[in-house]
């Protein structure tokens, strides 16, 4: 090739390599410690929050999340890709404890799921007495052409327990003109539910942080905070994990449910929202351990 | 889920639909571009426009399509009209860039032969179109695969409604966030041999044409 091609091609090589070998020296000595979770407990920002109170302890670690659907963040972790999970599914968490690939199980925080809607309410959730009835109240009005639902349909946490909620009122939505099945995450479906002027079930994280930002003027919060909405957050260890990564992601799950964690949890997001946007587990271990229970048999 | 088969044709349908629509915009496009030195740069542009992120494409149509948007009052918002509509944007700059470059070489080779001999401008027109045709429909071809393949487009404005806008990449992009990576490349693998077979029945057709 010609002279000045040759010198530009020389200049771009060093260019790259000086660029990729300020990456690696970037992280050189750094312990990371790689945790799947899912996308709306992450979302909140309260795992981030935790970790650079950690790292601000324990430089030389980081911690890095990696932010997938339930489903995926448990897969990945079984699969050996992270050395930590933190989740909220109960019934998927169960099935990969049974397997064997998870332990360490420490309850973090809780909270409750809410069922969204129009302002208008057509179907008078507002009124409800549970969760199970603004569940009956939402498929009359379906049925009567008032009302439409989406749903996640992707086995998320939020949806697993939709799925329950239609079963213990003994309904059965899949396949009515009115309920739509969405596979997509929590924010979009609420920005679904806002632009079709329809009912969902959310947690409560994603929900006031979209409302915060007038993502879904049209959407309000209309029923929460009853048992059956309960939403528990948990950590797992991934068995097969090993040295320092292994370590640190112990000590990193004991910060959360320990003292120090509890105390973030219970005080994140309410000088954003006005409210807490979690509950911490701290102190509630017996209510936590027999909701959960219940949960994963849904 | 509903099967494979209903995903499957649905793409199919929406894609191909898309692609068609692009090009009846695009062809003339690359046309005129070929044809008029000034509008040589909008070839160029498309050339740099032809991998855009489907995600970024899919985020400007929902701001125009969404209730609060300009183009809100239509509620086209979560129907497979939106997602042809945002595939058939995201194909331009591909087929406008290929075409182009396939019509600027049939002009110069033939038209302007044409119209040394004497031929009207309508002709020359029709003898470059009809000589390029094997290589515009080439274009066309790979246009399709480029929708087929996409997801930002039909995830951000199709909403992956099951049994409405799901198609089969964005069914892909649920059984990966469910964790089930098997399903999930049993179904990319029918994606790719639905693109092949339709690269190979085009070529077979042409051929068929050909011959006739």
């Amino acid at each position: 090739m010609s002279r000045p091609a040759a010198y530009v091609a020389a200049a771009l090589l060093l260019a790259a390599g000086l660029v990729l070998a300020t990456q690696l020296a970037g992280t050189r000595g750094t312990i990371r410690v790689q945790a799947t979770t899912t996308t709306s407990l992450y979302a909140t920002g309260l795992l981030d929050e935790l970790a650079r109170a950690f790292q601000a302890k324990h430089p030389g670690v980081r911690i890095e999340f990696i932010p997938v659907g339930s489903g995926e963040a448990l897969r990945r972790a079984a699969d050996g890709e992270a050395c930590m999970v933190f989740v909220h599914a109960p019934s998927l968490e169960k099935r990969y404890l049974e397997a064997g690939v998870l332990g360490g199980h420490r309850f973090i925080a809780y909270n409750f799921f809410a069922v969204v809607g129009p302002r208008s309410d057509p179907a008078g959730v507002r009124e409800a007495g549970s969760a199970v009835d603004a569940f009956r109240r939402i498929y009359a009005a379906g049925e009567k052409g008032e009302a439409r639902f989406v749903s996640r349909g992707d086995r998320s946490g939020t949806n697993v327990r939709e799925m329950a909620l239609w079963r213990l009122a003994g309904l059965d939505p899949r396949g009515k003109k009115w309920y739509i099945v969405s596979g997509q995450g929590m924010a979009k479906t609420l920005v679904m539910a806002d632009e079709l002027g329809a009912y969902t079930l959310s947690d409560t994280g994603t929900f006031l942080k979209l409302s915060l930002d007038g993502r879904i003027p049209g959407l309000a919060l209309l029923y929460t905070n009853s048992s059956d909405l309960m939403n528990v957050y948990s950590v797992y260890l991934v068995k097969g994990c090993r040295g320092e990564e292994a370590k640190y992601a112990r000590m990193f799950a004991d910060f959360v449910a320990g003292p120090e964690g509890q105390r973030i949890i219970a005080g994140y997001g309410a000088d954003r929202y006005g409210r807490p946007l979690f509950y911490p587990a701290a102190g509630h271990e017996e209510m936590l351990r027999e909701a959960w229970s219940r949960l994963a048999e849904g | 889920m509903e099967s494979l088969a209903a995903i499957a044709a649905r793409s199919l349908a929406i894609s191909a639909a898309a692609t068609l629509l692009a090009a009846t915009w695009s062809l003339p496009l690359a046309y005129a571009a070929a044809t008029r030195p000034r509008l040589r740069l909008a070839a160029a542009l498309a050339e740099g426009l032809v991998g855009v992120p489907t995600v970024l494409v899919g985020l400007l149509l929902y701001f125009l399509l969404s209730r609060r948007g300009p183009l809100g009052f239509l509620g086209l918002l979560y129907t497979p009209a939106a997602v042809i509509l945002g595939e058939a944007v995201l194909v331009t700059p591909l087929l406008v860039a290929v075409s182009y470059q396939v019509l600027a070489a049939a002009v110069s080779r033939y038209a302007e032969l044409a119209l040394a001999l004497g031929a009207g401008g309508g002709e020359a027109l029709a003898l470059a179109l009809r000589e390029a045709a094997p290589e515009l429909l080439a274009a066309v071809v790979m246009a399709f695969s480029r929708a087929v393949g996409e997801l930002g487009v039909a995830l951000l404005v199709g909403g992956n409604i099951e049994g409405y806008t799901r198609t089969m990449t964005t069914a892909i992009a649920l059984y990966v966030s469910m964790g089930e990576f098997e399903e999930a490349a049993e179904l990319g693998l029918a994606l790719v041999g639905v693109m092949v077979l339709v690269a190979l029945a085009v070529r077979a057709a042409r051929r068929l044409a050909e011959d006739g």
